[in-house]
């Protein structure tokens, strides 16, 4: 088998013996030099991490194996596959057997997309792990430096993207990092937690000692006690001369200055550094920040190959489309079966309208959302589900043997990926949903025409 | 009884000692009434002066340091500290708790480091606490607080004492006029209804410190500041020298500051609005030991150690005569007559005639004590319901003050004998020894 070329950066050629590597000594000169196997990085820590995440970025070192550092102490810089070996042959064996891997990958098919690149990358790494690094100038503190320099100039929403590899099983959780809130309008982390008044919410409070009268259990700010030097109950007159025997200190007050209450305990007020959203603290979304790695499906996926998804497909196109008169003929027989046979016979119409799809396409990253919703559908739908396109916003879906509860969980899910992605990219598609389940919401004389029409009306 | 009465007559005719003994007994008591009145008259001097004035309000406001001595308070320092914070005087307080002997008193020293002055309730009130971590005895915990004090008036506090929240405003008033170099402040017995030892002390408290000392304070003749609650005004403090390495360091420091007397017009006012709280012993046992600890004391500053300056020169005529008459006379010698003329009339006279004297003089007794506390209850008391009570301990006190009179003529010769304020527990001998011999 042959052996690797292998470019070394380094500013330091004579510190390694071996000749048949190709020096270089900035990042620039490595790059034009070509294409090289394996990639060594010698430089101090920080530089090399830096030259690491650049190498990523560039798709042709995406998955290539690149060792950087002389860090023995397993520092190696994150995305790099460790430390330079001591011994050259070391790093032989090790190209062979992640070229044996990436030859095994998708069937031999080089990955071509964002997530198929994901893939390969833990795919040839047996160890390798999706790591959340913190980074303070983050929205969100976290980010997952692969999927940053694998995403190129298209940004992937890494939350969204992570929930759908999850839920198509082909990752798997590790052990959890930490828990972050979030804005729920914009999706940043940077939150600042205040004390407000209860009542307007002034941000203007101060504490104001308040004293409890032993004698009649009076309780008020300090102020009414004091009268000329001396502390009187205003209650009850009676002189008050030692904290303990005749008064004490009740729990903390606060006055607002604003509309003058008083009150024991502050409201906590969450309000977004980066959008100024106000949020009470049980609004805020929690997200929980962890690696991940392939599962034990992602792997045998990748082993199998994943044809038939790469397939270019117009967004809707990868549902199964019936034209509009083959869906009214569709959902009349549904009707009327229903009508016939009751709840036996049960079945649901849901219609979505993407209000702004327009708008929403031409954004960047509108279309991944678009797909992403698809894909959703595609998945949560079943075969004998009926779609159709009735206007270029509109798309119906009859789902046969679905009741209510079935219905009501694909409307959420939809919801849920929508509001994900508003979150996350400000991107929103304004996509409202209504759904009826037969025969319950059938009005009588109700047919196809009619049903359709009325549920028209409710989501225009 | 009657028949006693009848034996009367005879006897003074008899002649002879019985006729010395009911000449001179009642002369002794009789003493005791000159200054009662001086009280009374005092307090009601204080009351009516009192009601005259109205309370203006000042503006002088100066920094105040409190030292407040600790040693095994534990927990019950932070009450003495939180009474100090909740105090309505508009000035500064700095606190300095000092802890004596802070190794082996954990406890307290954690009370104190765990002590948080709440700054937006009590924005005036400063924490300064000090650590001795060797024990060095009361007197060198003051003078360490008084050395780091940077207020214009210094309060001597002590660790179990906790105060009224007028304490502060009501001493420092005082201090308005340049010619009072200290201030003497009121204590009440926290635990009064504990047993009868402490009922009976509360009482005494009341009459002997609360409305005696408004009567003698009247007359610029207060006899102690009392070491657990007193103010001095720093400079004078510190110009005659602190407190000084001994026992009774209260009593002494009295004496010196009274020793300014003579040459400067000063006094030192009683303030019974500013009220102190203090534990006293439980049991009569616990209650004689503090007494054989502190009338030793008295006999030591009398006579060893103030003995040249009780001349009229250096107190001032006033103040001799007083120093004489109710710290000298009654305090050392009467207790020396009242027992030595008890058992010589337990030996003398037939037993009708003791009976008949000892009611007599129980009822002379008794009813100066009911005068001065019917004048303290009407005229000083700032909480007179709870003084109101201390009443059914009244018929009582009599007897209880002939017993701690006897007590103090043993307090005296054991100090005399035994030099017993060198075993004195408020401070260990190698500090006694360092200071000076009389
Ligand atoms: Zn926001
Ligand atoms: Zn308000
Ligand atoms: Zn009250």
């Amino acid at each position: 088998m042959q052996s690797p070329s292998i470019g070394c950066l380094t500013r330091d050629p004579g510190s390694f013996s071996e000749s048949r590597w190709h020096y270089a000594s900035s990042l620039n000169e490595l790059r034009e030099q070509g294409e090289y196997d394996v990639v060594l990085v010698d430089l101090d820590a920080a530089d090399a991490a830096d030259v690491v995440f650049l190498l990523r970025c560039d798709a042709r070192y995406h998955l290539t194996l690149i060792y950087a550092g002389r860090d023995r102490t397993g520092n190696a810089p994150e995305l790099s596959d460790g430390s330079i070996p001591t011994d050259p042959n070391a790093i032989t064996e090790a190209w062979r057997k992640w070229h044996q891997r990436l030859s095994e990958f998708n069937r031999g098919r080089y990955p071509e997309r964002f997530d198929e690149y994901v893939l390969a990358w833990l795919w040839t790494r047996p160890e390798g792990r999706l790591k959340p690094v913190r980074h303070p100038h983050h929205a969100q503190f976290y980010y997952y430096p692969l999927l940053s320099a694998f995403a190129d100039n298209e940004p992937v929403n890494e939350m969204v993207w992570l929930q759908l590899m999850m839920e198509q099983g082909w990752l798997e959780r590790g052990p959890l990092t930490d828990r972050i809130r979030l804005c729920t309008h914009c999706g940043s982390a940077r939150l600042n937690y205040v004390d407000v008044c209860p009542d307007c919410h002034a941000l203007e409070i101060a504490r104001e000692p308040s004293l409890h009268c032993f004698t009649c259990g009076h309780v008020a700010p300090q102020d009414h006690f004091l009268k000329q030097g001396l502390m009187l109950c205003p209650n009850c007159l009676t002189r008050l001369r030692h904290i303990g025997s005749d008064y004490d200190r009740p729990l903390e007050n606060y006055r607002c200055r604003a509309c003058q209450s008083f009150f024991v305990d502050a409201e906590v007020e969450v309000r977004c550094l980066d959008c100024d959203t106000h949020h009470t603290p049980d609004e805020l979304r929690i997200r929980e920040v962890r690696p991940y790695s392939l599962s034990e499906q992602g792997r045998l996926r990748c082993r199998q190959g994943f044809s038939g998804e790469a397939q270019a497909e117009s967004h809707f196109g990868r549902l199964n489309l019936v034209s509009a008169n083959a869906f009214t003929n569709l959902l009349n027989w549904q009707i009327q079966q229903s009508r016939r046979y009751g709840e036996t016979a049960h079945g649901s119409l849901v219609l979505l309208r993407f209000a702004n799809l327009g708008e929403a396409l031409s954004q960047e990253r509108g279309t991944t959302l678009l797909d992403s919703l698809i894909d959703r559908i595609r998945e949560t739908i079943r075969e004998t589900d009926r779609c159709a396109r009735t206007r270029d916003e509109l798309l119906w879906l009859l789902l046969p043997h679905t009741d209510r509860q079935g219905m009501d969980r694909l409307r959420e899910r939809l919801t849920e990926l929508n509001r994900l992605f508003r979150e996350q990219d400000g991107i929103h598609i304004d996509l409202r949903t209504v759904g009826i389940t037969l025969p319950e919401n059938l009005l009588p004389q109700e047919d196809s025409d009619l049903l359709m029409a009325r549920l028209g009306g409710e989501v225009s | 009884m009657l028949e006693a009465l009848a034996v009367f007559p005879n006897e003074l005719a008899a002649g002879g000692l019985t006729r010395l003994f009911l000449v001179l007994f009642p002369f002794f008591v009789l003493l005791e009434l000159p200054l009662s009145l001086l009280v009374l008259a005092g307090v009601i001097r204080w009351y009516t002066r009192n009601l005259m004035t109205t309370p203006r309000a000042s503006l002088y406001r100066p920094r105040v340091s409190c030292i407040i001595t600790c040693y095994s308070e534990g927990r019950d320092v932070q009450n003495t500290l939180l009474s100090l914070c909740e105090q309505l005087y508009p000035g500064e307080v700095e606190l300095i708790p000092v802890v004596d002997g802070a190794t082996a008193n954990e406890a307290t020293m954690e009370a104190v480091r765990d002590f948080r002055v709440d700054p937006v309730r009590y924005p005036n009130r400063f924490l300064r606490p000090i650590a001795k971590w060797q024990r060095g005895g009361r007197v060198s915990s003051l003078n360490a607080g008084l050395s780091h004090a940077t207020g214009e008036i210094v309060f001597a506090l002590d660790g179990d004492t906790s105060f009224d929240n007028a304490m502060i405003g009501a001493m420092v008033r005082h201090f308005e006029d340049p010619s009072v170099p200290a201030v003497s402040g009121s204590l009440r017995v926290r635990n009064s209804w504990h047993s009868l030892a402490t009922v009976m002390q509360s009482l005494e408290y009341f009459l002997s410190i609360q409305t005696s000392r408004v009567g003698l304070g009247e007359w610029n003749t207060v006899n102690n500041i009392s070491g657990a609650f007193g103010a001095f005004r720093t400079s004078f403090l510190r110009h005659i020298g602190g407190w000084d390495t001994h026992t009774a360091e209260d009593l002494d420091l009295t004496l010196r500051i009274k020793s300014y007397f003579g040459r400067h017009p000063l006094r030192i006012p009683f303030e019974p609005t500013a009220v102190g709280h203090t534990d006293v012993p439980d049991t009569l046992r616990g209650f004689f030991m503090q007494r054989l600890r502190w009338d030793g004391d008295l006999f030591f500053l009398y006579i060893r150690k103030h003995r040249h300056s009780m001349t009229p020169r250096v107190l001032g005529w006033r103040n001799f005569l007083m120093t004489l008459f109710s710290g000298f006379f009654f305090q050392l010698v009467l207790p020396f007559l009242i027992v030595g003329y008890t058992l010589a009339g337990l030996v003398l006279l037939p037993l009708n005639v003791i009976a008949v004297l000892a009611v007599l003089i129980y009822a002379v007794y008794l009813l100066q004590t009911l005068i001065l506390y019917l004048a303290g209850l009407l005229m000083v008391s700032e909480r007179p319901w709870n003084d109101l009570k201390l009443a059914i301990a009244l018929p009582v006190f009599p007897v209880f003050m002939f017993f701690l009179r006897g007590w103090g003529v043993i307090c005296t010769l054991n100090e005399m004998f035994r030099r017993g304020h060198e075993e004195t527990s408020m401070a260990p001998w190698w500090v006694l020894r360092r200071g000076r011999r009389f």
